[in-house]
């Protein structure tokens, strides 16, 4: 090939290349709004976050929040809840992990359309959140964190909100904790041992447990703590057996409470075991909860409560691959809660951003029967509701036992 | 006096857990001075392996004790072991055996590599057509699998005076010496045995008596994945669930064992295993609050190393490295 | 791949190789005038006829560059002069196609997937593979070239200094316009064009040239390297999405950096490290003035620091002083032990199990933000008109640490202590016979990384706001080792490079987060296996030799392994 030829082949590559680029053009505005259609032209774009844990070994609950609050933003689109905008779902993983958590926070919080987050499951996660949404006004609904101090500070004696931002549907160990107590009181039992896996949940429920129980009369004779790795709890039940109690009472969740109350039965103590929502669970039995054990769940059972129903059947016909699991209703309820919110501050908003700290503002007035019961929230952001059921194993199921308010 | 005797009971059933995974620890190490990092696993795919069996069988539930334990326990010892042989096999030729004149960093990053992968694959894939489907009627492994109960063991106990010995704590001890007496006969009676015997003591001179090295690694594999697999059984049985993660903890405090009775030393694991498993019944009825248990068993273990390295019985091999 | 086609084939077909070579690269420029995608959602949009996307474009410069590398050489190789010997036309044309052809399938494979079945895929998506394929088979057929020698080339010093500011100006742009990729498609697409460049330029010589450049200019280099990566935080128009990452990479760097002072220098195997984290983050919230702090005692924040990097090197100490004596692979189970009794301990300093302290598994939420050199961390700048949030001060702040951390990091690696530390990876007891003092090296080691994790736990105390002990299991530490033995024992550059990928990949991938452990698994195996010495490879040996000699050296060195692994295959040959 000579050197003409050559230089002819270049010569014809660029203009060859100029050409095309001549016939199209790349002039964004026009070409988008076409493509994705006149709703969304005239509607304007407000997002609503969820910061969960979608993989990992708690992604089945957090799926079941993503999803829940998924079903109350296409409720709301559908029946045009608030005029003028449409929401949509921003789902964020935090991996139960503080550090995940806190980008998936400040990815939200970069995102101007965020108005509100719903999550997240873990306390420890909310601690490294909450900071973050409340640096840039955004208001965060916890479907599942029971840790007091989150709403009401470090000293509980005397409480004194952190953030403004941060409100929670469910109840705190501070509410579930005593109506337990209350509830092994009136059935006469007296003498309680406490196991918790040192946990924020589980030690945060023992606490208040023990707390109430004390105060009205009863006696713990043991409190020890397992370790949620371990598989062998034979030395803490010997050590629990030896001080005879008529019931134990555990702080912790259903992968540990099965076998417990399993190993608990064969090494021949043959008490209820009692724990809070972290037990109230399927799995529980399979894993070997037996009859006579014993959960506190927040509000009243799905069955008697026509909101209840109502979402459950919505979940189903929604077509969800995963189902709503224990913090589904709850995060249904924040959703919803923060839509109700967004009715006030969106109605005069021009764009989301600034709609931030009205949505915040806006959550006293907040008040509805959602899945859960009533929805509202009281001047530290939790919720009001203090409906609580107990439940008990009959055969392989969970019954009703007493639903009941804490005086 | 009935509490101590109790911890007693509940410390050498633990222990003899520990027992059983620490052999296969101490056996390979002996041979190729490895840390098999990854032998915590191979016990977590044991009792996965044998719940698979019981699933192939059709999920048999309710039998009569004779039924149970003539042939659904042994068909799912038998399941247990091959899956983590199978594995334990696999792990050597892929990510050990190529690395065997690497520095000696490299085998044990890979072993880390390798545990986590096993944990996942568990996690991710245990009753699934990897990316295809899952098996319709399989539990998924992302949270614990209750484990079936075999009448006979699950379910019965003995009272001795105030302790109460379960019968799935005589199995596990059971198990142990059945598996001592049978790995004695096997190091002291059988070729491969000795064969492995002289590998560890000089790798180079049991090259040149005519002895195929490779054999004598794979052997040793096949035995430790073994006797973790019998564990993992014992462990389902015992605790009435199994999951992906039971390794981690477990083999940890395996490992503890088998350097407590001195690595490389095959009656060192047992007793080191025993000794570790009532230590830590006893720390958490006596010191403290049961919160320190692992404290104690992994300080235990510093201790061990700093007094005496060489372990309770003594290890078979010198540190080479 | 060199030896599949014998020589006599390529030497017989090598122009109509060069030919259809040519046409498909041709195709593949052609292709990013065409769109690859039918809808707009994937990727940065590759659906328009004539307008190539920002991705098109970088692909269009492998495309091109694929071109150039087949045509220029027919020039002949007298007009070419010396750069027909000194670089290495052919063999970078092979690997310029390949890495193209798997960077366009990577693209066509996001589009598939984004967009839902390969019936998305336009002409231009199909054109591209064709070219790629097209590019690649041929490109085999041409016949190797020389390793390239450009480096031996002289070169002005103002070309050397001006190729390392434009080099790293070009990092710094990749760099925002990488993080910029919101779809995960683009991001990994953007990655492969940056590993094409790289590759290319390795094989083609450049970057022999650029090392030589480097080590001639060092003072330039490091120095352009820090003000690039200060001038980082400017790239993102006051976003905080990505400041919070970069953050937490450097944080994860100035550990894992640490963790290479053990492993990578004087090869303990430390699994437990991420302890020293936990106590300099422990130490630093605990004398915060968070409310959940127990203490009264808030010195100034470079008093905590000092601290927490005090308290991480005496735990340091306890576990070491006892440990190090007792050899190898004991010490890595010891270490995995000793943090497990940390975690288990912050559990337990709750007022129940042990004094209050560390308020257990709550651990201590709602701490401050740094408030030091008269200057709130918290608080957003406003510079040059461009905000800098409160990650972007974290990133400063660590950016200083790790610069500390690096200045000191490569006068030891060449000092004494060094030397001892590399004699007692390489063989202790040799050294010990040498008259090295190996306890006090290694305890020296053990206490320096565990200060320089401390340091970096005080600073993640107060960027994270909250420290938990749940955020040290053994899986961080497990983590920190990757990015040692992934980026490269005893190297900076590789900790950095793989503290990046670690941390980075993660939060970019977010749909694959299901898979993180088992990828991270598997890398690990795959790593030991094929490339143990990790991406950056430690040249101490080769600069330890004739630094102007270095071929020499590098031959010299090779057959003394060669060979020493032909008389005794049980020696530890390969160098970490």
């Amino acid at each position: 090939m000579n050197k003409s030829m050559f230089k002819l082949a270049g010569v014809a590559v660029v203009v060859g290349a100029l050409a095309l680029t001549g016939c199209g053009t790349r002039g964004g505005a026009s070409a988008e709004s076409s493509a994705s259609g006149s709703a969304a032209a005239a509607n304007k774009v407000a997002k609503i976050g969820v910061i969960a844990p979608l993989s990992g070994d708690l992604s089945a609950l957090g799926l079941g929040i993503k999803n829940s609050v998924d079903l109350a933003i296409k409720q709301a689109n559908e029946s045009k809840a608030i005029p003028g905008w449409t929401l949509e779902l921003a789902a964020e993983d935090d991996q139960a992990t503080p550090d995940v958590g806190k980008n998936a926070a400040t990815k939200l919080a970069s995102d101007d359309a965020v108005v509100g987050v719903v999550g997240t499951l873990n306390s420890s996660v909310a601690q490294s959140v909450i900071p973050v949404l409340s640096a840039a006004s955004i208001a965060q609904v916890s479907p599942a964190n029971t840790n007091p101090s989150l709403t009401k500070g470090e000293d509980l004696a005397n409480p004194k909100r952190p953030y403004a931002n941060y409100f929670r549907t469910c109840t705190t160990d501070a509410v579930q904790g005593p109506f337990a107590a209350q509830y092994l009181l009136e059935t006469g039992i007296k003498k309680v041992a406490t196991i918790h896996d040192k946990k924020t949940y589980g030690q945060g429920l023992v606490d208040n447990f023990t707390t109430a129980f004390k105060a009205g009369g009863g006696e713990i004779v043991a409190a020890e703590t397992i370790n949620p790795d371990d598989k062998d709890f034979s030395a803490v039940i010997t050590k629990v057996k030896a001080a005879s109690p008529e019931a134990i009472y555990y702080g912790g969740e259903y992968p540990q409470a099965g076998p417990l109350s399993k190993q608990a039965k064969a090494a021949g103590l043959t008490v209820p075991l009692m724990g809070g929502d972290g037990i109230y669970d399927g799995n529980f039995i399979k894993l070997g909860g037996s009859a006579g054990d014993l959960a506190t769940s927040v509000g009243a059972p799905v069955d008697t409560l026509e909101s209840a129903k109502a979402f459950v059947s919505a979940y189903t016909a929604g077509g969800y691959s995963e189902p709503y699991a224990a913090y589904g209703a709850y995060s249904y309820d924040a959703a919803n809660a923060i839509i109700n919110a967004l009715k006030v501050s969106l109605a005069s908003a021009t764009d989301a951003k600034s709609a931030r700290q009205a949505t915040i503002d806006a959550f006293a007035k907040v008040s509805f029967d959602g899945a859960t019961g009533k929805v509202g929230f009281d001047e530290f952001g939790d919720s009001v509701s203090r409906v609580l059921t107990v439940y008990k194993v009959d055969g392989t199921e969970w019954k009703a036992e007493k639903t009941g308010e804490l005086k | 006096m009935d509490l101590f005797f109790q911890q007693l009971i509940n410390g050498l059933s633990l222990g003899a857990l520990y027992a059983l995974i620490a052999v296969g620890y101490t056996v390979v190490y002996g041979i190729v001075q490895l840390i098999n990092f990854a032998h915590g696993e191979i016990f977590m795919v044991g009792a996965f392996g044998a719940y698979a069996t019981w699933m192939v069988m059709g999920q048999p539930a309710n039998l009569s004790v004779g039924m149970a334990l003539g042939v659904v326990l042994p068909l799912m010892l038998v399941g247990g072991v091959v899956s983590s042989v199978v594995v334990a096999l696999l792990t050597e030729r892929v990510a050990y055996r190529p690395l065997r004149n690497a520095p000696r960093l490299a085998p044990l990053i890979s072993a880390i590599g390798v545990s986590v992968f096993l944990q996942e694959f568990v996690r991710l894939f245990y009753g699934t057509i990897p990316f295809v489907t899952r098996i319709p009627g399989w539990p998924d492994a992302k949270s614990a699998v209750p484990f079936p109960s075999i009448s006979g063991i699950s379910d019965a106990s003995v009272q001795i005076g105030g302790v109460l010995v379960q019968a799935s704590a005589l199995f596990t001890l059971l198990a142990l010496v059945v598996c001592t007496v049978f790995l004695w006969f096997f190091v002291n009676r059988t070729k491969t045995g000795r064969a492995m015997v002289a590998t560890s003591q000089d790798p180079d001179t049991a090259r040149l008596m005519g002895i195929n090295v490779d054999r004598v690694i794979v052997a040793a594999f096949a035995v430790g994945a073994g006797l973790a697999a019998i564990a993992g059984v014992a462990h389902g049985l015992r605790y009435g669930n199994i999951d992906f993660r039971m390794g981690f903890l477990a083999g940890l405090k395996a490992f503890t064992a088998a350097v407590l009775g001195g690595i490389g030393n095959i009656n060192g694991a047992v007793v080191g295993g025993l000794v570790l498993g009532v230590v830590e019944a006893l720390a958490s009825n006596y010191l403290g609050t049961t919160a320190w248990k692992d404290v104690w068993a992994f300080a235990l273990l510093i201790l061990v190393l700093v007094f005496r390295p060489q372990g309770l019985l003594g290890a078979k091999v010198v540190d080479r490295a | 791949m060199n030896t599949v086609i014998p020589d006599r084939i390529k030497i017989a077909y090598r122009y109509p190789a060069r030919a259809v070579g040519a046409a498909g690269a041709l195709l593949m420029l052609v292709s990013i005038f065409l769109p690859w995608a039918y809808g707009t959602a994937a990727l940065d949009d590759m659906s328009y006829y004539g307008a190539p996307s920002p991705l098109q474009l970088c692909f269009g410069v492998l495309a091109l560059t694929v071109l150039a590398l087949l045509t220029i050489p027919l020039v002949g190789k007298q007009r070419l002069g010396k750069w027909a010997k000194v670089l290495a036309w052919n063999t970078t044309a092979k690997t310029a196609s390949i890495t193209a052809l798997i960077t366009a399938a990577i693209a066509v494979t996001s589009v598939a997937v984004e967009l839902g079945g390969l019936l998305n895929v336009e002409i231009g998506g199909w054109l591209v593979i064709f070219g790629g394929v097209a590019a690649v088979a041929s490109t085999l057929f041409l016949p190797d070239s020389p390793e390239p020698s450009l480096d031996e080339v002289k070169s002005p010093k103002w070309l050397q200094i001006l190729a390392i500011v434009v080099l790293m100006a070009v990092a710094l742009f990749a760099a925002a316009f990488a993080l910029g990729q919101v779809d995960a498609g683009a991001f990994l697409t953007f990655g492969s064009f940056l590993v094409a460049v790289v590759m290319v330029l390795r094989q083609f010589g450049v970057f022999g040239w650029l090392g030589m450049a480097a080590a001639a200019n060092n003072r330039v280099l490091v120095i352009s390297a820090f003000v690039v990566a200060f001038l980082f935080p400017f790239t993102q128009n006051g976003s905080n999405a990505n400041m919070s990452i970069a953050a937490q990479v450097l944080i994860f760097a100035a550990t894992a950096l640490g963790l290479n002072i053990v492993v990578g220098l004087v090869g303990l195997l430390d699994l437990g490290y991420i302890a020293f984290l936990g106590a300099g983050a422990f130490t630093a919230a605990v004398l915060s003035e968070s409310a959940y702090s127990h203490f009264n005692f808030h010195p100034p924040f470079i008093v905590t620091v000092l601290i927490s990097g005090l308290v991480a090197s005496l735990l340091g100490l306890i576990i070491g002083a006892p440990t190090l004596r007792v050899s190898g692979d004991y010490l890595a189970i010891v270490t995995l032990a000793f943090g497990e009794i940390f975690r288990i301990t912050m559990n337990n300093l709750d007022g129940n199990d042990g004094p209050d302290i560390t308020n257990g598994s709550n651990g201590i939420p709602d701490i401050p933000d740094l408030n030091a050199f008269g200057f709130n961390f918290g608080q957003p700048h406003v510079i040059l008109g461009i905000d800098i949030g409160r990650f972007a001060n974290y990133y400063w702040l660590m950016l200083l640490v790790i610069a500390l951390i690096i200045v000191v990091f490569t006068n030891l690696n060449h000092s004494r202590i060094g030397r001892g530390w590399v004699a007692i990876r390489e063989d202790e007891l040799a050294a010990e016979a040498m008259g090295v003092n190996t306890f006090a090296l290694k305890l020296l080691a053990f206490a320096g990384g565990a200060f320089l994790a401390g340091v970096a736990g005080a600073v993640k105390a107060h960027h994270d706001v909250s420290v938990t002990p749940d955020q040290f299991i053994f899986l961080e530490s497990a983590f920190l080792l990757a990015a040692v033995v992934l980026g490269g024992m005893g190297t900076v550059m590789g900790v950095l490079i793989g503290a990046t990928i670690l941390k980075l990949l993660p939060e970019k991938l977010r749909f694959f987060s299901d898979y993180r452990l088992l990828l991270f698994g598997l890398l690990m195996v795959v790593m030991m296996r094929f490339r143990p010495e990790g991406i950056v490879a430690d040249e101490r040996r080769q600069l330890e030799f004739h630094a102007e000699d270095e071929e020499l050296a590098e031959e010299v060195e090779e057959e003394l392994i060669t060979h020493k692994a032909h008389l005794n295959p049980e020696r530890e040959v390969f160098e970490l």
